[in-house]
């Protein structure tokens, strides 16, 4: 039979390939033609593996042994910070350009498990610091709904993978946003799970007490399907939460649906997206859910929060970068020639920024007055929600106070650029589950997006809620 | 910030870079400082003050494993080791320090 990509869903997949309707090596040539044809254009693809033919076998095999899951032979593609045994994981920057991984990430070992067929390695913001993919060592990657604009980031490569037909869903990556407003700037879902739900393990570091792995697809069921297959207990993730304590006792199904009136009210939202957000309201209004307004004075302070601790762990995670073990190598005279020699050739432009931000903020006298007091203020905001969330189930915002920008519009105004984050950064600082789902389209083909998020390890409600917008 | 500031920030950060470079950090790290520097003012406010730091926080606790080696040995050297830019007889080439 003829596939029809742009609206295959993992279930429906899996009954064809169940029914025989077309093989997986079918599904897979059907992905990369489309791949081949776009991909020069849109720049979604670092890389298209080149093992596929053995990913296929192994995924052939489990469906013939009858141990296949709903994961196995479906095609997605990986963020290139996450490392894939034998394969090259450059987190987009030169610094690790060709570096080959020499295990598999917990993420890829449990999808591997299951024969789900990872068709390549998508373009990111380097080391997923930025809103746009614009700081890639490897090129702009364009949204596929607009040529003439950017994907969102970091995941952007992922999101346009799955956005152009090129995969059926895709892994990212969060620290302060980077699924939720990629997904929102080309029409997908994107969900970041409750910190510790997913491993960590083999994913290139950001900000570690703020990454988390999360899958990206084209509707609600298909991204809580992928989220089962991950969400997993992973003992070399020290921060992974062990399965016993993951139970919910008695999960019972949403009703009602806290605004932060006063967080809409700040500048910097555009209208039309405060317009499309009363709509979306409405909308689970008329799916029986009861809005109501919901007070978080301390809510605004996440990005300033973010913005101290990120770079701080940046700077730290990023000082194993040497040129001395893996990556770029650039002659000196002496050692201390040849480590900044190569951090300085080997970082782009917004690493670098960050890195001495991080270096600033935790230097002697400056500790207190950033480093400490963010974290204490982090506790507070983590607080403010657990408490509100006594009375709501959940709570709905847009997912970015703007529509997809184009090329070198922010690039330049690194406030302008971080302010891209402003609703999807609490989630992050608080560690709880949040997800992003269309909402509409403008005059221009545009499109918007909502935002919810759920208490701690409350991700079910997240996708019950997703499911009833998304009708 | 001085100029000089963002220099010794760079040698700290063991990262080459040029001087207007630099400067462009000087200015920037003005507004991003001002900006990050709202929370200064609302940890004074009410709310703030009782949260404790303390690790107790969620399910976060230390991971401890016996000391013991789980690898035989050599089973990752050489792919590690491909990674490498300059190695000699199964060890990294680094430059005299002393």
């Amino acid at each position: 039979m003829k596939i029809n990509l742009k609206d295959l869903t993992i279930e429906e997949t899996h009954n064809h390939f169940k029914n025989g309707d077309f093989t997986v090596r079918e599904l897979v040539d059907a992905y990369l033609e489309v791949i081949k044809e776009k991909n020069p254009d849109i720049n979604a693809y670092l890389e298209v593996y080149s093992d596929l033919d053995i990913q296929i076998s192994k995924a052939e095999e489990i469906f013939k042994n009858g141990t296949d899951t709903l994961m196995t032979g479906i095609p997605i593609s990986i963020k290139d910070n996450m490392l894939f045994d034998g394969h090259v994981a450059s987190a987009s920057s030169k610094i690790l350009g060709g570096y080959k991984a020499t295990y598999d990430a917990g993420v890829i070992k449990q999808l591997k498990k299951q024969g789900t067929i990872f068709l390549g390695r998508t373009n990111m913001d380097e080391f997923a610091m930025g809103s746009s993919t614009e700081t890639s060592a490897y090129g702009n990657t364009k949204n596929p709904l607009d040529t003439a604009r950017v994907p969102g980031g970091s995941s952007g490569g992922a999101v346009s993978s799955v956005a152009m037909d090129g995969a059926m869903a895709a892994l990212g990556s969060d620290t302060g946003g980077s699924i939720r407003q990629p997904a929102a700037f080309t029409g997908l879902v994107g969900l970041k799970p409750t910190y510790g739900a997913v491993s960590r393990f083999g994913i290139i570091s950001m900000a570690s007490s703020l990454d988390q792995v999360g899958p990206l697809g084209k509707t609600v069921r298909d991204v809580e399907i992928i989220f089962n297959a991950i969400n997993a207990y992973d003992r070399l993730d020290s921060t992974s939460i062990p399965l016993e304590k993951r139970k919910i006792s008695n999960p019972s199904k949403p009703k009602r649906i806290g605004v932060p009136k006063e967080f809409l009210s700040g500048d910097g939202i555009e209208k039309e997206v405060l317009q499309n957000f009363e709509e979306s309201c409405q909308k689970l209004k008329n799916e029986g859910y009861e809005l109501v307004d919901v007070s978080l004075p301390l809510i605004k302070y996440s990005l300033a929060v973010y913005y101290i601790l990120m770079p701080a762990e940046v700077s730290s995670n990023l000082a194993r970068y040497d040129g001395i073990r893996y990556g770029l190598h650039e002659e000196g005279d002496k050692l201390l020639d040849i480590y900044t020699k190569s951090r300085g050739k080997g970082f782009g432009k917004e690493v670098r920024r960050r890195i001495l931000l991080g270096t600033y903020i935790l230097s002697h006298g400056y500790y207190d007055a950033y480093y400490n007091t963010a974290v204490r203020v982090r506790h507070a905001i983590k607080n403010e929600l657990a408490n509100i969330f006594l009375n709501v189930d959940a709570i709905i915002t847009p997912t970015s106070p703007c529509l997809p920008f184009k090329f070198n519009e922010k690039i330049e105004d690194p406030i302008a650029m971080y302010m891209s984050d402003l609703f999807t950064v609490p989630a992050n600082i608080a560690d709880i589950p949040a997800i992003s789902i269309p909402s509409g389209k403008n005059a221009n083909g545009l499109p918007f997006s909502l935002h919810i998020m759920a208490p701690y390890l409350r991700e079910d409600i997240l996708f019950a809620i997703g499911k009833d917008f998304e009708k | 910030m001085k100029l000089e500031d963002v220099k010794k920030l760079a040698d700290m950060a063991r990262i080459d870079m040029s001087d207007s470079e630099m400067e462009g950090i000087a200015k920037d790290f003005d507004s991003i400082l001002a900006y990050v520097g709202q929370v200064q003012e609302v940890s004074k406010s009410e709310g703030t003050q009782s949260s404790a730091l303390t690790q107790e926080d969620y399910f976060l606790n230390n991971v401890m494993r016996d000391d013991v080696v789980t690898n035989k040995e050599g089973e990752y050297t050489e792919k590690i080791l491909s990674n490498a830019p300059d190695t000699e007889n199964g060890f990294l080439k680094v430059k005299k320090i002393l």
